[in-house]
């Protein structure tokens, strides 16, 4: 059992206090019953002197020392009388252990027949242990009674506690034990307590378990609609096919998904805390990005960039990248930074471009990729040499051994013409069996230098292995100079290509002669 | 209605008599060759009640009274003690058993006791003043 506990505690306070009113109850009633036997034992002691008074008033008034003898025997005989005496003005009569205490009564004797004149003293000793003995008694039941019934007390006071306090209270507080508090479990009211305190406490338990579970149900749901959005959100994060990055001002990375894990691995880079501001030394970044950055957030605006990354792969990494900037609720600005791979796009672009510009057997710059040069050179100011190429004796080749042996050619031809240029001249296949020669800033020698190169070149025959048989071209080129010749640029081309014409004029009756040069040629 | 004014005169007669009879004080007597003078009230009453037996001058006194319920007995005792003669018996009686000697003597009517006083010198009686002679010293006169 609980040492502190209200039974115990409550018993305690009952038994102490039932002692310290036993024990004065007692006292005073020892006390009480003393004085009232005394007074008592007095009040007889008035009666028997009533009864001896005449026979003593005689005995005293005729100093008569047999009726005195007669009187202080008679009174002697009492048990509350312990001795007795007479005293006369003549005579003293007393009993064996007459002395004179505390407890003897005196009583003044008259005469007979004159009430006012004194004849002597009676005197009466009273048994003071016999009155002690009886008070004894009597205060010993009754201490026997007082214990009985502080006991009787103390134990319906502890049965009362324990049966309408103590065990309600702790039914209800075991119950509070095994109820788990968003459930609907609810303390029962202890028996014959539907009115009392404990019951409204019961009541008052219930009442918070209902609260209690109303809010636990009611977190429940909260706690499930986020944990479904967060699922959500998380699915979106870490299923985007863009790498989503949250960093901080100073670029540690607060928060990153999968598609960046793996793209950094992609880049066999170890996965950092902070590469920098916005990533930045993850891209080969251009310098303006830093400032787009700052008007954007400046602007509450998003700055995108497409970037590439920085690897050691053979194949580029693009990315579009997008960083907006973010305020925390603590006014803290953090980045968000989305990188999409955006390489397939780049190359497919790159294809597309190739397409464009690029003659599909050759791989040389097509015609209008070439005009698209001659434009930039002109734009620019740039001075350049436009030389014109046709091949001669291809036409009969095509016809002889087929397309695909003049494919064959044409491939070899480009190949040689190639390897007889410079890496800054520009070679294209303008159309057919003709060819487009740019030579920047160039002059009439090295011009003339790099054509009898590529004659040379030319020359070498290509072995046909399906017909077993060499065959080769000639070529007849006419040049034109930028801006010297001519600014405008179909002139020029047209300059170019009558000096070519005129080339293979001369081929007639010279078959040495390739090359003309339109200020040679006359118009 | 005579008869009846008779009664009432006769009775109012009655009552008149007996009054002056009671009335008489009685005189307390010694024989005239007694030395004694007069007595006190206490001296009387210690004489007449046993307590002493001698005169204050310790001559020996011996108390003189009428036999049985005489009506001078009766006034005497009423008037002495204010006592009934019963309780004055009543205390004689208890002392009997005490060994204690009564020194009185008694005498049937008052020419007897008068003559006793006259003849004892040490006697001292009780008589109506009405019957006081020479030979009697008035020691006492007890009233009301």
């Amino acid at each position: 059992m609980n040492k502190s506990g209200l039974v115990i505690r409550l018993a305690m306070f009952i038994i102490f206090t039932a002692l310290i009113v036993g024990f004065i109850t007692t006292q005073l009633f020892t006390r009480f019953t003393f004085l009232n036997e005394q007074a008592l034992s007095k009040q007889s002691i008035n009666q028997l002197y009533q009864t001896v008074l005449p026979t003593a008033s005689i005995a005293s008034y005729l100093g008569d020392k047999e009726l005195a003898i007669e009187v202080v025997n008679g009174l002697i005989s009492n048990d509350i009388i312990t001795s007795a005496a007479i005293a006369t003005d003549i005579l003293m009569v007393e009993s064996d252990t007459y002395e004179k205490s505390a407890m003897t009564y005196e009583f003044i004797l008259f005469s007979p027949f004159q009430n006012k004149r004194r004849v002597g003293t009676l005197f009466i000793e009273a048994n003071e242990d016999s009155i002690r003995r009886r008070a004894d008694k009597i205060s010993s039941t009754n201490t026997f009674v007082v214990i009985i019934e502080a006991l009787i007390i103390t134990i319906m006071s502890i049965l009362v506690t324990y049966y309408v306090v103590t065990r309600p209270i702790l039914s209800i507080g075991k119950a509070l034990h095994s109820i788990s508090p968003g459930t609907s479990d609810r303390i029962d009211k202890p028996l014959s307590h539907e009115e009392s305190e404990i019951g409204q406490l019961a009541d008052d338990v219930n009442a918070l378990l209902d609260k209690a579970e109303q809010q636990i149900i009611k977190e429940k749901n909260l706690r499930g609609e986020v944990q479904v959005l967060e699922a959500r959100f998380r699915m979106l994060f870490e299923n985007a096919t863009s790498a989503i990055v949250l960093v901080d001002l100073d670029g540690d990375i607060l928060l990153y998904n999968e598609t960046f894990e793996s793209l950094i691995e992609k880049l066999k880079l170890p996965l950092k805390k902070n590469y920098g501001r916005y990533l930045q030394n993850l891209f080969i970044l251009k310098k303006e990005f830093n400032e787009q950055i700052n008007i954007a957030c400046n602007n509450n605006e998003s700055a995108t960039a497409e970037l590439e990354l920085i690897s050691d792969r053979q194949e580029k990494i693009w990315v579009q990248v997008i960083v907006t900037c973010l305020m925390t609720d603590d006014f803290q600005r953090n980045y968000q930074i989305t990188l999409h791979d955006i390489s397939k796009r780049k190359k497919q672009i790159a294809l597309l471009d190739r397409k464009a510009n690029y003659d599909g057997l050759t791989h040389l710059l097509n015609r209008q990729a070439a005009e698209q040069n001659l434009q930039n050179l002109i734009i620019t100011s740039e001075p350049f040499a436009l030389i014109m190429l046709d091949l001669n004796g291809f036409k009969p080749i095509n016809d002889i051994f087929g397309h695909d042996a003049g494919d064959d050619l044409l491939i070899h031809v480009s190949a040689q013409l190639l390897k007889s240029l410079r890496k800054s001249d520009i070679l294209s296949r303008w159309g057919g069996d003709e060819f487009v020669i740019i030579l920047p800033t160039t002059t009439r020698t090295e011009v003339i230098n790099v054509c009898e190169k590529m004659m040379t070149n030319l020359i070498k025959p290509l072995y046909l292995p399906t017909h077993d048989k060499n065959v080769f071209v000639t070529a007849s080129m006419g040049v034109s100079f930028y801006p010297d010749d001519q600014v405008e640029l179909l002139e020029l081309i047209r300059l170019a290509d009558k000096a070519m014409y005129q080339v293979k004029k001369d081929k007639a009756n010279d078959n040495d002669v390739y090359l003309a040069f339109t200020g040679d040629v006359e118009n | 209605m005579d008869k009846f004014k008779k009664t009432i005169i006769l009775l109012t007669l009655t009552v008149c008599i007996f009054s002056v009879k009671a009335q008489e004080p009685l005189a307390i007597v010694v024989n005239k060759n007694n030395p004694v003078e007069q007595l006190s009230r206490s001296e009387l009453i210690d004489l007449f009640m046993g307590k002493y037996v001698a005169f204050p001058n310790n001559v020996k006194a011996t108390p003189v009274e009428l036999n049985g319920d005489h009506t001078i007995k009766i006034d005497f005792y009423r008037k002495l003690v204010g006592m009934p003669l019963s309780r004055v018996n009543a205390y004689w009686s208890r002392l009997r058993f005490t060994g204690r000697k009564r020194v009185t003597v008694f005498k049937s009517n008052e020419n007897d006791l008068i003559a006793f006083i006259v003849a004892n010198k040490q006697a001292i009686g009780y008589v109506p003043q009405s019957l006081i002679t020479e030979d009697l010293k008035v020691v006492y006169i007890l009233n009301e």
